[in-house]
C-alpha cells in the first residue's frame, strides 16, 4: 500500500486552548509516521482483528437475547437475527472502504468527522463513548445474570437477588484490571473466542440435528411467524447490540497491521461468522421448546437448553461459556470506550488531560475511569433492554452517518481519498445501509429513542460550547 | 577498509534505558541506527503514549544522538511507541538493512574482541561488521571455535583460516588477529566463560529452529549472561520475509 496520508489539517481550539494534534505525515502497513521520525507501531493481526469483532458480538448476542428475542417475535426471531446481520453486513462493507482510506484510531468518528466535518464528527465521537457505556453495561448486567445462575446451579440461596450486585462488582473489577496495565489482554482474548466457537460449534451441531430429528422427534413444532410480522422487526432493533462489534474492530484501525487487507477481512468476516452462529443458536434454541417457554427463561434460556440437549455437563458448559463471553464482550467494550476518548481529546473534543497516560501502568487512567464509572451507574438500572436499545441506537446513528460518508467522500473525491478496497455496488450498498441503519431505529421502544437524542443533544450542545471553533473536516 | 556498516542500537527510551559507557566508542566508525523505543500495554493507543510522552523521548534521544556523532559515528534515528518491542526491532533491521543489532551493555575501552564462530555459514556478514566496527580500532581479535567430537583441528583451522583471510582482504591487520579453538565442552557455556576476558562480543545470528524457538537464540543467551556489549549479525534475510 502507498503512503497515504489524511490531508485535514485540523484547525482552530477549545475552550481551554488546545488545538487538536497535527495529522500523521503518512501511513504505512507497518506503521503511522509522523515528523520527525516518529513512528506508532502496528501489531494487531488479523487473527486479533477477528477477535475483537467476534469477542464483542458472541458474548452479548448469543447468550443473554436468545429467551428474550423468543418471547418477543417466536421463531421468527432467527429472521430478526437475520436482518440485524444483513444491517450489519450493509454498513460493515463501507466501513471496510473507509478504513482503509483512514486507517486511524477512532472508527467511525474518525471518518465522520474527516468527511463530514466537526458537528456531526462530535455527535458520533460522544455517542460512540457513550454508545460503548450503555453496550459495556449490557453486557455487564448479562454476566450478573450468568452469575446468578451459576448460584442457582449450586443451590446456593442468596438473600437478595444478586444480578446488579455482581454486574457492579465485574465492572468495577474489569476497570481496576484495565488500569493496572494486564498483559497478553490480546492473547487472552483470542483464547477466549477460541473456547467460546469450539464449544458453540458442538452444541450446536448437536442441536440442529436434534432438531431435524435425528435424536429424537424432529421438534420444529411452531408456525414460523407466531407473533406476526411486527415483532420481527422490533426484535430486530432490540438484539442490534449483538452487532457492535465490528465498529469495535475501527476503532483500533490504527493498530492493525495491513490495514488495506486485514481491516476489511476482519469486519465483514467477523459480522459473518457472528451471523451464522446467531441464526444458528436462535433456531435451535426456538425449536427445543418453543417460543413460549423460552421467553419464560429470560436472559439465561440457553443454560436451560443446554441442559435439556446435554443435560448438567451442557448447562455447566453453556454457562462457563456464558461467563466468559459476557465478561470478554465488556473488557473489549471499555477498552474501545477509552479508545473513543482518546481520539476525542486527541482532537481537542474532550480535555486532553482525558488521554493521559498513567506513568506507572502505561494505561490511559482518565479515560478508563471515564468509561468505568458511568457504566456501574448504568449497571445499577439492572434494564436489559434499555440499555441495549440505547447502545443499539447511538450506533444506528453512527453507522447510518457512516454510510453518508462514503457517498459523500466518494462524490467529492478529494486527493487523499485513495481506499485500497472498495464497496461493490455502489452507491446502492451505502445507501441502503444508511437507509437500514436509520430505519432500524424507528422500531425500537419510544423510552430508548428518547434517551439516544438526548444524548446527541447533549453531545452537539457540548461541541458547540466546549469546541466550536475546532475544525476537523478534510480539505477537498 | 570497509564501508561503514549500518549497526542497530535499540534503546528503551523512556524506561530507563540510556547509551551505556563506551558503546559511542565501540560504535565510532559505524552507522549508527539509533532506535528509541517505548512499549505500551495493549490497553493504550499508541497515539496516546506519543501525545504524552514524544517531547521526552525526543529529548533523550537528541543527547543521545550527540555523543555517538561527537563520537566518531554517523547517526540516523527513529522514535518508535509500539505493543511489540521485538516487531518493531526486527521491521527497523529491515528497513535500514542493518548488519548487526547491538545488545548495549557498558564496556571499558574496547581491547579484546571475542568473535565465536559456528560454521561456515554467514562468515561473510559476520567478517564484514567486525572488519568495519574494529578494524580502524587497533583492537585484538580473536576467532574462536568451540569444535564437536569430530571435528579435526585442520578443519577448524580451514574455517578460522578463511575467515582471518576476509579480516586482512577488509583491511585488517594480520598480527591482530588470533584464533583459539576448544573441545568437548557446551559451546553456549564455553562462549560465556571465555567471554569473560575479552570487552566484546560479536557472533552471527543462527536460523530459526525449533530449539531457538523453545531456548531463544544462542546469540541472545550469551548476551543475557555476558556482562559487556554484544553485536549480534543478522543473518541475511529474504527480502519478501514479512509477516501476514
Amino acid at each position: 500500500m502507498p503512503e497515504q496520508p489524511v490531508d485535514v489539517g485540523p484547525g482552530g481550539e477549545n475552550v481551554a486552548g488546545e488545538a487538536p494534534a497535527a495529522e500523521p505525515e503518512a501511513v504505512t502497513d507497518d506503521a503511522i509516521l509522523h515528523d520527525d521520525d516518529v513512528e506508532l507501531e502496528r501489531t494487531i493481526g488479523l487473527i486479533g482483528g477477528l477477535a475483537i469483532g467476534i469477542g464483542t458480538m458472541i458474548g452479548a448476542g448469543i447468550f443473554v437475547f436468545p429467551g428474550l428475542a423468543a418471547a418477543n417475535a417466536g421463531l421468527a426471531a432467527t429472521l430478526s437475527f437475520a436482518i440485524g446481520g444483513l444491517i450489519a453486513l450493509l454498513v460493515a462493507l463501507p466501513t471496510s472502504e473507509l478504513a482503509t482510506a483512514m486507517p486511524r484510531s477512532g472508527g467511525g468518528y474518525y471518518f465522520i468527522s474527516r468527511s463530514m466535518g466537526t458537528a456531526y464528527g462530535a455527535i458520533v465521537g460522544l455517542g460512540l463513548w457513550l454508545g460503548l457505556m450503555f453496550a459495556s453495561a449490557f453486557y455487564l448486567v448479562g454476566l450478573g445474570h450468568y452469575a446468578s445462575a451459576v448460584f442457582a446451579e449450586l443451590n446456593i440461596a442468596l438473600p437478595a437477588d444478586p444480578v446488579i450486585g455482581i454486574g457492579l462488582l465485574f465492572g468495577a473489577v474489569l476497570t481496576a484490571l484495565s488500569i493496572g496495565g494486564t498483559e497478553n489482554t490480546a492473547k487472552l482474548q483470542n483464547m477466549v473466542v477460541g473456547v467460546l466457537l469450539a464449544v458453540l460449534t458442538v452444541f450446536l451441531s448437536y442441536g440442529v440435528l436434534d432438531a431435524v430429528g435425528v435424536f429424537g422427534g424432529g421438534t420444529v413444532p411452531e408456525q414460523f411467524f407466531s407473533r406476526g410480522y411486527f415483532p420481527v422487526l422490533t426484535t430486530a432493533a432490540l438484539v442490534f447490540t449483538s452487532y457492535l462489534g465490528f465498529a469495535q474492530v475501527a476503532t483500533v484501525a490504527g493498530e492493525i497491521k495491513q490495514p488495506g487487507r486485514n481491516l476489511p477481512l476482519a469486519m465483514v468476516g467477523s459480522v459473518l461468522i457472528v451471523t451464522v452462529f446467531y441464526v444458528v443458536t436462535i433456531f435451535v434454541a426456538t425449536s427445543s421448546f418453543g417460543a413460549e417457554r423460552l421467553g419464560e427463561f429470560g436472559e439465561t434460556a440457553m443454560v436451560e437448553v443446554a441442559r435439556d440437549f446435554l443435560g448438567l455437563p451442557g448447562a455447566v458448559a453453556i454457562l462457563g461459556a456464558g461467563l466468559l463471553a459476557t465478561f470478554s464482550s465488556a473488557n473489549a467494550s471499555i477498552l474501545s470506550a477509552s479508545r473513543a476518548v482518546y481520539a476525542l481529546s486527541r482532537d481537542a473534543l474532550l480535555p486532553r488531560k482525558a488521554s493521559k497516560v498513567n506513568l506507572r501502568y502505561g494505561t490511559p487512567h482518565v479515560a478508563l475511569l471515564a468509561a468505568g464509572g458511568p457504566i456501574l451507574v448504568l449497571v445499577g438500572t439492572g434494564r436489559v433492554e434499555l440499555l441495549a436499545e440505547v447502545a443499539s441506537f447511538l450506533h444506528l446513528i453512527m453507522y447510518g452517518l457512516m454510510c453518508v460518508a462514503l457517498i459523500v467522500l466518494r462524490r467529492r473525491n478529494p486527493d487523499w481519498y485513495s481506499p485500497s478496497y472498495r464497496v461493490p455496488a455502489y452507491p446502492v450498498v451505502p445507501a441502503v445501509g444508511a437507509l437500514a441503519s436509520f430505519g432500524l431505529i424507528a422500531f425500537m421502544q419510544p423510552a430508548s429513542i428518547g434517551i439516544g437524542i438526548v444524548v446527541m443533544l447533549t453531545s452537539y450542545l457540548w461541541y458547540r460550547y466546549y469546541a466550536g471553533d475546532v475544525t476537523l473536516k478534510g480539505d477537498l | 577498509m570497509t564501508d561503514r556498516q549500518s549497526i542497530l542500537v535499540p534503546i528503551r527510551v523512556l524506561a530507563g534505558e540510556s547509551v551505556p559507557e563506551g558503546v559511542p566508542e565501540l560504535l565510532a566508525h559505524s552507522h549508527v541506527v539509533l532506535l528509541g523505543y517505548h512499549v505500551i500495554p495493549e490497553q493504550t493507543a499508541p497515539g496516546q503514549a506519543r501525545l504524552q510522552f514524544e517531547d521526552r523521548a525526543t529529548e533523550r534521544l537528541d543527547e543521545y544522538e550527540e555523543i555517538f556523532e561527537s563520537a566518531g559515528a554517523t547517526v540516523e534515528r527513529r522514535l518508535v511507541f509500539t505493543h511489540d518491542g521485538q516487531k518493531t526491532i526486527d521491521r527497523m533491521i529491515a528497513e535500514h538493512d542493518c548488519m548487526a543489532v547491538l545488545v548495549p551493555n557498558a564496556t571499558g575501552p574496547v581491547n579484546d574482541v571475542l568473535v565465536p564462530v559456528r560454521g561456515a555459514v554467514g562468515v561473510d556478514r559476520l567478517a564484514r561488521v567486525v572488519a568495519s566496527v574494529f578494524g580502524a580500532m587497533d583492537a585484538d581479535v580473536t576467532l574462536y571455535h568451540v569444535a564437536a567430537a569430530d571435528t579435526t583441528d585442520d578443519d577448524v583451522r580451514t574455517l578460522l583460516g578463511g575467515i582471518t583471510d576476509r579480516l586482512v582482504e577488509f583491511g585488517m591487520e594480520p598480527s591482530t588477529i588470533e584464533t583459539r579453538i576448544d573441545r568437548g565442552r557446551d559451546p553456549l557455556d564455553a562462549i560465556v566463560d571465555v567471554a569473560n576476558s575479552f570487552d566484546t562480543v560479536v557472533m552471527g545470528e543462527t536460523d530459526p529452529s525449533l530449539t531457538t524457538f523453545v531456548f531463544g537464540m544462542p546469540a541472545k543467551q550469551v548476551a543475557n549472561r555476558f556482562l559487556g556489549p554484544v553485536l549480534i549479525v543478522q543473518r541475511e534475510r529474504a527480502s519478501a520475509e514479512k509477516d501476514g
